[in-house]
Order: structure tokens, then sequence, then C-alpha cells
């Protein structure tokens, strides 16, 4: 009757909810709240609660299809990394800046650079990536205006607290996402040209996240009207460590997004990929082009703790402990440092074997965690910095065709991690429900030039013209997919 | 032997468990002796992370128990749903009482084999906000602090350098700190529910701070402090007239400022007000299920009532998991604050769900999670 009880963070986005892990002397695993934690007092959104079953399937160590164990796992991959040309490596941020570190490590000794999977880097210079930070919460709390281009409740529901408060504080909210937001005063769709009539100021605060499929169009735009106005801009990013592997991130330069990776992959740029905690197939809004594309890869090596997706089609998988066991340390949208209480470090052990066996040094966590104080200590805390880039060209956003239906992607935590939710149903306005014919708790059809289903909708106040899915779809060939519909 | 009804004062006989425990360690080392002499398979102790923060975990290990203890105002966990399915002995506030009743009256928790051993409770803290209101009302950093206390309703921190504040709970509560709403109005302090109630109301003079006054309440209670005092792990002495005397009177204190709070919190409604109050109270919902999640009354499961009928598709304005609980806990909601501790979005629940159970409950004179003896008047009891 023995308990064991870990401090940890919560792996479904950058915001960094603390919360406990139970594991009881079966394995099982439960969450219980932590209270005390200032980022979230113990609150948990739905992927939160439904952690025990993120955590139910660890990853299991495998060479070519076969059960194995870490040595003979890393034997393996140092074999197929042995002399491997156009290797690619990808961490996204799913583990601790230690684990990180010694991934980057390895990079160096293979010759090649960590890609954070995020473009907009990549696309911007260098000047702007201090200000796709995030801040501390209570300056959300604190300003006047607050202008959202997300849907916190449904993609960072610890957000909505915030706001709320901002909101009792006296904040204008305005929502200029795609969706109606009941916190916000005004929801307003938006064009770039229309920024200038939200007249915002150094007390407002624009908040936007960044993804592996963000348009850095839509980022150059903001960053502009940061400096008009002098507003601040409030980055979240999907992934725990995001903002602790971005900040490590040494030189953008000839780093890629996902879909630049699966782009380099599929003209045979990159042989060898190499993933520490990120899966392409989860990442990526096509699973099955997915999968397709890393099958003609050499080389796919693994290093996970979680049984994901890509896991099945790998040469090899390193299998770690679960992120809450990990020791180390994470860094949340508002660069605060969190540190986990688990004491595992089977990642870096891993990792040191391979570099060894590769011909380098090998590391440990103390190593790891030293050099990340040395580099990062400093730049924790995040300050409102003036704006030093200049005014960005941005290009035009593609107008609607009209008539075209478009099936739009809203990336949550159960997106990214292929997480079951109770979102099978996709979001209508109630124009598009009445000119279909739609019953109440029917289905409508949606065809793509992929195929077609029938889904449940649900009404909500959405551009016409515009379906919204919280869930990925069979039919859907990329973030925005044209499709046609009909009542059924 | 002790009897039922007795009133006492007592203390743990371990010099070190006597000290380190909040009143003279007797909660301790009765729970100690009751998993030392076979009584219980386990016991629920608070495994304290730090100062303001406390984790109930489940141990079979003696040693592990006596090295528990200590009162911790500012955690306010409910440890009911950590009796289901077990044969164990726990300490509990009256809410935590008031929970393990509720799943005995649905055969989620098997009173037989459950011991409870209720501690007086005039309300927990928010660790956050105790953190701050310790910079913000009492001037002392939070790591500094050593220890805390309740009396004569002021809240006294102590620092590691032995200095004591003292700021009056009224004041606190005044200027937003202080207690969960929800205690403010809590109309249960002494937990005569459980089987022994204890705590430090009563001992004075000599004995104040080192012993603890223990009422028994039934028969596992005798059973309980029995099995104590005869493997040598506590001492007892009848409490006085005094001693008694002033229990009773901090209670009464205790009771009429919690409904004074509940006169200022449950203002009238008018009835027209009513459907727009609850629509608009829940319209920041994210559906994440928590507030289910932590209800110690709730013996639901997975398959229950309220996520039956409630899907994210639908386009209710208010969703039928509200709906269907609102009604489903009108006759079993103990006001234990938990799910608006946990709610993402901070909507008031536990006000909001004391708000419709109320009038239900004084209806029909029925006060949830006080003994086995009335059925849920929406339910047929199973026990």
């Amino acid at each position: 009757m023995k308990e064991s009880i870990y401090t940890s963070v919560c792996p479904g986005c950058s915001i960094g909810c603390g919360l406990y892990i139970r594991e009881d002397d079966r394995g099982a695993v439960s969450i219980d709240f932590l209270k005390s934690s200032p980022v979230n007092r113990g609150k948990l959104c739905r992927f939160g609660m439904r952690l025990p079953h993120y955590y139910s399937t660890p990853a299991t160590g495998k060479v070519e299809g076969l059960g194995s164990g870490t040595e003979d796992a890393v034997r393996a991959a140092a074999s197929r990394l042995r002399g491997a040309e156009k290797v690619a490596m990808l961490s996204v941020g799913n583990t601790t800046c230690e684990e990180h570190i010694a991934f980057m490590k390895l990079a160096e000794s293979l010759g090649t650079v960590v890609h954070t999977g995020i473009p907009v880097y990549a696309e911007l210079p260098p000047e702007c990536h201090p200000h796709l930070e995030g801040m501390p919460f209570t300056d959300i709390e604190n300003a006047e205006k607050i202008v959202l281009f997300i849907d916190p409740y449904v993609q960072y529901p610890l957000l909505v607290r915030r706001l709320l408060a901002a909101k009792r504080n006296g904040a204008h909210i305005t929502s200029a996402g795609t969706t109606e937001l009941h916190l916000a005063h005004e929801n307003r769709k938006l064009s770039p040209e229309q920024y200038a009539e939200l007249d915002l100021d150094g007390n407002s605060v624009i908040i936007t996240d960044i993804h592996p499929h963000t348009d850095p169009c839509h980022i150059r735009q903001l960053l502009n009207v940061v400096l008009d106005t002098g507003a601040r801009l409030h980055v979240v990013k999907p992934f725990v460590n995001s903002e602790g592997v971005d900040r490590l991130a040494k030189g953008r330069a000839g780093t890629m997004g996902i879909s630049q990776i699966m782009d380099g992959i599929e003209k045979g740029d990159i042989r060898t990929l190499v993933l520490l905690d990120s899966d392409p197939v989860e990442l990526m809004p096509d699973t099955d082009r997915a999968v397709e594309v890393l099958k003609k890869l050499d080389n796919l090596i693994v290093i996970s703790s979680r049984d994901s997706l890509v896991n099945a089609i790998a040469d090899v998988v390193i299998a770690t402990e679960h992120l809450y066991r990990k020791r180390g340390t994470l860094i949340n949208a508002e660069g605060k440092l969190q540190e986990n209480s688990g004491q595992g470090v089977d990642g870096i052990d891993a990792m040191s074997m391979l570099s060894r066996q590769l011909g380098a040094d090998g590391f440990d966590h103390r190593q790891m965690h030293g050099y990340l104080h040395e580099r990062m200590i400093d730049t924790l805390a995040s300050e409102n910095r003036k704006p030093e880039y200049c005014r960005m060209e941005c290009g035009t956003v593609p107008a609607q065709q009209n008539g075209a239906c478009t099936l739009e992607y809203v990336y949550n935590p159960f997106m990214w991690f292929s997480q079951p939710d109770d979102n099978d149903f996709v979001l209508l306005d109630r124009s598009m429900v009445k000119s279909l014919g739609l019953k109440k708790g029917g289905t409508v059809r949606l065809d793509s030039e992929k195929g077609s289903m029938n889904m449940r909708y649900r009404v909500e106040k959405v551009p016409e013209g515009t379906i919204l899915t919280g869930r990925k779809l069979p039919i859907a060939t990329g973030t925005v997919t044209k499709i046609r519909t009909e009542g059924c | 032997m002790v009897k039922v009804g007795d009133r006492l004062l007592g203390y743990a006989t371990d010099p070190d468990v006597r000290s380190r425990g909040a009143s003279g360690g007797l909660v301790t080392a009765v729970l100690a002796a009751a998993l030392e002499k076979g009584l219980v398979e386990g016991v629920v102790v608070l495994k304290r992370m730090d100062e303001y923060e406390a984790i109930p975990v489940i141990t079979d290990d003696v040693q592990e128990v006596l090295a528990s203890g200590g009162s911790m105002h500012a955690v306010p966990v409910n440890l009911a749903k950590h009796a289901v399915g077990r044969k164990i002995a726990m300490p509990g506030k009256p809410c935590d009482v008031r929970g393990v009743i509720e799943q005995a009256k649905r055969n989620g928790v098997d009173l037989e084999s459950t011991y409870i051993v209720g501690l007086n409770c005039g309300g927990t803290m928010h660790p956050v906000v105790t953190r701050e209101m310790l910079v913000r009302m009492y001037e002392i950093d939070p790591e500094d602090v050593s220890g805390e206390e309740i009396e004569k309703g002021k809240l006294i921190f102590r620092t590691k350098d032995g200095e004591e504040k003292a700021i009056p709970i009224d004041d606190l509560e005044e200027a937003g700190y202080g207690r969960r709403e929800n205690c403010r109005y809590c109309t249960v302090k002494i937990p005569t529910s459980a089987d022994l109630a204890c705590g430090n109301w009563g001992v004075i003079g000599e004995l104040a701070g080192n012993a603890t006054f223990c009422e028994v309440m039934n028969e596992k209670g005798k059973r309980l402090l029995d099995n104590a005092i005869e493997a040598g792990f506590v001492d007892v002495r009848p409490a006085d007239e005094k001693a008694i005397a002033i229990r009773e009177k901090v209670n009464s204190a205790m009771l009429s400022l919690g409904s004074e709070w509940k006169e200022k919190v449950f203002t009238e409604m008018p009835d027209q007000e009513r459907l727009s109050y609850y629509m608009e109270q829940f319209a920041d919902c994210i559906h994440c299920g928590a507030c289910k999640e932590v209800c110690p009354v709730c013996t639901c499961g997975e398959d229950s009532k309220c996520t039956m009928f409630h899907s994210l598709a639908d386009n209710y304005r208010m969703s039928m998991y509200h709906m269907v609980r609102l009604l489903h806990l009108s006759d079993s909601c103990i006001g234990c604050g938990q799910c608006s501790d946990v709610c993402p979005v901070d909507i008031p629940v536990t006000s909001i769900f004391r708000r419709f159970a109320d009038p239900a409950q004084k209806k029909r004179n029925y006060e949830p999670g006080m003994d086995l003896t009335r059925p849920p008047f929406l339910e047929v009891m199973l026990k």
C-alpha cells in the first residue's frame, strides 16, 4: 500500500500547469492537484484531467520491429548513424531542457543541428525572436486592452482565468480569432489593414500562438502592430518546453519547420531522421501522408518516452521514462523555470551512450544542467523589450473564393498528441446549418479530394463558409482543406 | 477503557510525536496504533511537501504515520475518496467526514471498516492566497514561516526566528484573504459524525498546545481509542467542566460567524433572475470534469448521469452536465469547496451548488453527511 508522488508539469502546452502524479504500487497513474502552483493553483484543463490516459502507454524499446533493451537499441542506432549523411534531428520541446541539451550535443557530434519544428523562427530576422516569447501571466491580468488571436477555451484553457481576471480589472477584450468568445467584449473578424482600428498602446497585450504550422506572415503583421503601437505580444506555444527549446536554440540559420523537414525527406535531401519526443505523424495535419513520407527515410530513429504513432514505423526506438519521472527543468510561457521532482535520467544516459558509440564524449545530467544554467539563467525573466526590428513586408493573404468552404484545424493539446477526446463534431455557423437543412442531432457530409465523411456538428458563430474541427479528420489534406458540404 | 460519550484530554506518549504534533500528537498516535495493531490495513496521511502544501497518501508503514502530523490550515484537500474500497483509518475535517458518510449512504465506503478521527475545523486557506497574504498583510516572507495556528479569532504565524504575528481573521477576510469562501459559511465545525471528534478547543492551562480534546462519538471511536491506549501510544484523562464549556463556546462563536457569512453570500435572488444567473455563471466552463472528479460525495464513477446526458456537440445554452449535477447534488452537496478550488476558469462552483441545494435541504431539514439514519431525499439509500 505504497504510493509515490511526483511533482511535475502538464505536458499539454507551454502554460506549464503544475500537478502531482500519483503512482500506486502496481504502477497505476492518477493525477492530483498542486494547489500551491503559482502558475495554475492546481487547476487543470480537459487535457490535464486526462493525463492518466496520456501516461498509460510508455514507449518500448525496439530494433527493426523486435522488442529491445536500451543498450541494444542504442547500439543499433549508432550503427545506423555512423557515416549516415543528410541527417536531420527534431525536438519540439516535449521533454526537459537537460534532455534537449543532450540531444544538441548528439547533433554536434553528427555535424548537424536540432530543429524545433517551428518555421516562424527561420523566416523572421533574429532581432524579432526575443519578441516571440510569453510574459508573466499577471501582466495579462493588468493589461488595459487585450486582443486575442487564439481560442483560449480550446487551445490554452488555463489562460481563460487570467483573461477573466483582466476583465474584472477593467480590461477591454477583443477576439480577432475565428470563433466568437464569451469572455470577449467584442468579436471581430479583422483583416490586417484593420488592426489600426483596435487603437492599441503600451498598455495593450496581443495574445497569439506559434506552432509548427503558424503562417509567418501572420506573425510579421502582429510584430508590425507592436512596432506601430507599443503593444506587447504574448506568444504561447503548444509544447510543454517549447519556450525552453526555443531559448536554447543557438542560431536559427538552417533550421527548419516540420513541413520543411517533410519536404526535405520527399526530395531526398534528408535520409536519416532522429526524433526526441517529437512525432511528425502527430504533428502533420494529414496522418496518412506523413506516414508515407517517413517510410522513404533510410533511417528513422526515435528517442521517446511515449508509444506514439511514429514508433510503429521507426527502425529503432530508444525508450525513456515518462516526462513526470524525468529529472530536469522546463521553461513555461512566462519564462518561469519549473523543476520536476522525478530523478530519472534514462534519456540523457542513453544519448550519452550513443554519443560515445559515435566516437564523441559522453555526458551526464549534472553537466547538462550546468550548461543550462550557464547559458540561460540570465535570460529567464521575460522583459518588456523595446522593438529593435524594422517594419516587415507581409504579402497578402489569399482571399477566400465565393461559395467555397474550408475545413480548418483548431489546434489543441488533444490534436497535437493524437489523444482521444469527446470532440467528434465540427463547428458550423447557423446559416450553413439552415441552408443545408441539417437536423438537430444529425450529421453533415463533408467531401474533399481525399474522400467523404459524415460528422456531427455544433452551431457556433464562425465565419461564413468556415468549418472548424478540434480533431484531425481523414479527409483533411492540410491545416486548411477545401471541401464541399451536403445536408444528410 | 473509555466509554462512548467520554470527553477527554490526551496526547501521544512518545515525546517526539507529542512535540511534533499540532496538539500533543494524539491523532497521529491513534492512527499509528490502529495500523500497528491491525485494526486497519492502511492510514491516510498528509505528506507534507512544504509549509503550504501537503498531499494525501495511503501508507501501511507505522513510522510514516508517526512522522506525519502538524496542523496545516493552508492545505484544502478532501480525503473522503481515499476511503473508497479500502480498510483504512484517516484523519478528517468535518467536510472529509461528511464526504465519507455520503459515500457510505451509497455503498461507496464501508463504514464498518473505515475509522475516522475527526478534527475541529474553523476553515482552511488556499496556499497561493496564503503566500500572498503573508507578504501583503503580515509582511513576512512565506519561506520564513515555521508554523501557524488559529486562536481566539486570530490567525497566528510563527517565523523561524521565533517571532509571532497575529491578525484577526475578520480583518484578513475583509481584505480578501483568510479562509476559503465555503469555509466561511460552513455549518459544521466539530466533526460529530466522526468516530472521535478531536481538536484543541477547550485545551487550556499547562496542556495548551500539547494535548488534544477528544470526544468519543461511537463504538468505533471507543475501539480506536482503547486500542491506542492499550498499545501504549496515548495517554488520556477526563476533560473538566471548564474545558468542555470553552470548547462549546468556541464552537458557538464559529457557528454564529458562519451564519453571518451565509447571509452575506447567499443574498435573495428573484425567481426571474435565477435561470440567467446559473447560465451566466457556467458560461465560461471548459468541460474539464474536474469538479466531478474531486467531488467527495460523487459515487457515480465513469457511467454517471451528468456525463451520459452531456455532449460537447450539444447546443444547449447551459450544459446538461451542470443541469444534471445541480439536481443530483441537491441532496448531497456538503459545500466542501473542492470544486471551486480546481475549476480552471474560477467559477465559484461550490457557492452555485450550495445556492441551488440549500433551499431543498432546508425545506426537508436535511443536512447531508451527518449520519446514516436519514436517507438522501432523491435517492434510495443502499447502506
